[in-house]
């Protein structure tokens, strides 16, 4: 087997190559030769667990001030391609309770299409992917509430 | 009573109100924008709801997203501080729809106060005196002048729906008035979205003097003394005292007794505070309601040794008021707000603060959502804290003050705390002897002045 080597302006492309799929994680093994590329906020947020409690739940005592300070300031900084909820609400799965969920993680969907519904004011709203991918994850139980910006979804893009 | 109360605000009102229910033993959900994550009041509430993007417009003027965020947590009450929706009758009617109870006055009170013509012919019928003035809106100059004509000069120009100082000029002569009234006009629509002004006679040395209030639903009333609010820039109160040092007590009982008569009049419930402009002669004048909680309240709090937030809270949740009748004023309380602001210039200074120190000791309170990492985001008003001091005599008080705003530090961002402790030692103020119009001959004064001694600094 020839052995594969690498110069820098191909790691270059590799890098933009990363940001242009959106990528967060590249890893590459062959024999003689291997490279790794992870993005820094990707990161945070691939290793770190969503630990914000969900809204409707009690928090851990006061006596965690610092460490939940922290926390709520490394949240900000991660900033990965999800589908976040616009609104507070209700969140749904499904267009009624004796339906399939819209999505499911592994399948296929297209920009436009529905993905969940989140009742706020008595009033369903449909919540639509901003692009073409698959459903990598559901972060949210089905009737679970949501507030504003909390990741619904994450999806990987095949545009 | 309530079982969970949903606080529609942010900063240290926010979290005066959270210590509040949490003595009264209500869980307490903050709600709060993506530029607020790290807040105290979002770290320190037993739940918190992200309510949207950090422009206020979005998050915490939200209205479908805050009652939301009370469904999805099961508030029962909201508490909106102020500023805010605090003294949006809208918002208080959806709340009621809601099922959720508004803690504050009903809907209707909030209607009439805010208009600012209305609440002047409601007050002239209740018998609190107003300040002589056009009682209608000036559709033009033509108008304008004519009713200047009547009350006489100076006068000064006035939002219909204003407040905070936007869309209010003065004017000497019918000169004047022909340059201001567009220029009112103008800021009237860009911050109250209506342009409708009126006229009123201009009192060129007056005070500015409020009298708390607080009713419950049986028709039990309370007033307070005094609070004077004269040292004000660009009508943002910087210093606050109770009592004032121009009040006696037949003047005191006068304004309390008008205060509570428009109490009675209005069938008004909850906090609120009756704005007057006091003159020379002591005559005072109605100027506006505020039908919500205040800044300065922990001066009254001081003085009287009560809690006007457990009070309102508990009035809300239908009991009775069990603040007696005729309390004495105890000693002299002054406040400081402490803003993150450029002394000089009064640009705001929004920041991450790398060290702080705030004081303490017998007689001193502060309020303030401020701690040393935190990042005062540049999003909202640039209140860090407020500093309260409480002692037996206003000398006492003044050299309380001056003491705690020395021990003071806050680095990585400029406060006005200089300029505070030079307002605290000027002659003016030390005897008590200031008007409206103190803060802009003191700025006059600090520009032709050149600076012979540096302003204190702590250690120094």
């Amino acid at each position: 087997m020839e052995k594969i080597t690498i110069n820098y302006d191909e790691i270059l492309k590799l890098i933009a190559l990363m940001e242009e799929k959106k990528l967060a994680h590249f890893e590459l093994e062959v024999e003689g030769f291997k490279i790794k590329m992870c993005k820094n906020t990707a990161q945070t947020a691939a290793v770190m667990p969503d630990v914000r409690p969900a809204a409707g739940q009690p928090q851990p005592p006061a006596n965690s001030l610092a460490a939940r300070a922290e926390e709520a300031a490394a949240e900000q900084q991660a900033g990965l391609h999800y589908i976040t909820s616009p609104m507070v609400g209700t969140f749904y799965r499904a267009p009624n309770p004796s339906s399939p969920p819209f999505v499911e993680p592994g399948e296929p969907v297209q920009k436009k299409q529905t993905l969940c519904i989140i009742e706020a004011m008595k009033l369903m709203n449909e919540i639509e992917s901003d692009m073409d991918g698959v459903v990598q994850e559901v972060f949210v139980e089905n009737a679970k509430p949501v507030e504003f910006g909390q990741r619904l979804f994450s999806i990987l893009t095949t545009g | 009573m309530f079982s969970k109360i949903l606080i529609a605000n942010r900063g240290e009102i926010a979290l005066r109100i959270i210590r509040a229910a949490r003595e009264l033993g209500f869980k307490t959900v903050a709600v709060y924008s993506e530029a607020d994550r790290t807040a105290l009041h979002t770290l320190l509430a037993h739940e918190k709801v992200c309510i949207g993007p950090a422009k206020a417009a979005d998050s915490y003027l939200n209205v479908p997203n805050l009652l939301s965020a009370a469904e999805i947590t099961k508030a029962d009450a909201i508490h909106p501080g102020y500023g805010f929706l605090a003294e949006n009758a809208r918002f208080a009617e959806i709340c009621q729809t809601s099922n959720i109870t508004f803690i504050g006055p009903p809907a209707a009170a909030i209607r009439l106060l805010g208009d600012k013509n209305r609440a002047r012919l409601e007050m002239k019928k209740a018998r609190v005196p107003v300040i002589p003035g056009g009682d209608k809106i000036l559709q033009d100059f033509a108008e304008a002048k004519k009713a200047a004509q009547q009350i006489g000069y100076p006068v000064i120009l006035k939002a219909a729906s204003g407040g905070g100082g936007k869309g209010m000029r003065i004017a000497h002569n019918p000169t004047q008035l022909e340059e201001q009234f567009p220029i009112a006009q103008n800021e009237a629509r860009a911050a109250f979205t209506d342009p409708s002004l009126y006229l009123e006679k201009y009192l060129a040395k007056s005070r500015h003097i409020e009298i708390q209030v607080i009713a419950d639903g049986y028709g039990n009333v309370r007033s307070f003394g005094e609070r004077e609010c004269s040292i004000q820039r660009k009508y943002q109160k910087l210093i606050e005292e109770t009592p004032s040092t121009m009040v006696d007590p037949r003047l005191r009982r006068r304004m309390r007794a008008a205060a509570e008569e428009a109490v009675r009049y209005l069938g008004y419930q909850s906090l609120g505070t009756f704005e007057f402009l006091v003159d020379e002669k002591k005559d005072f004048y109605f100027m506006e309601a505020n039908t919500r909680v205040q800044v300065e309240h922990p001066i009254t709090e001081a003085v009287y040794n009560i809690d006007l937030i457990k009070a309102q809270l508990r009035i809300a949740a239908g009991q009775k008021l069990t603040i007696p009748e005729d309390q004495e004023m105890r000693g002299h309380a002054i406040e400081c707000r402490i803003n993150a602001e450029d002394p000089e210039t009064f640009v705001p200074s929004p920041g991450k603060i790398d060290f702080l120190v705030f004081p303490g000791g017998e007689g001193i309170r502060v309020d303030s959502a401020a701690y040393c990492g935190w990042e005062i985001p540049p999003n909202y008003d640039s209140l860090v804290a407020k500093i309260i001091a409480l002692a037996p005599t206003r000398q006492i008080a003044i050299k309380k003050m001056i003491t705690a705003l020395e021990m003071t530090t806050i680095v990585g961002i400029k406060t006005n705390l200089p300029l505070l402790l030079s307002i605290l030692s000027h002659e003016e103020f030390q005897k008590g002897a200031y008007d409206t119009k103190f803060m802009d001959r003191f700025l006059a004064q600090k520009e032709t002045a050149a600076h012979t001694a540096a302003p204190l600094e702590p250690g120094s």
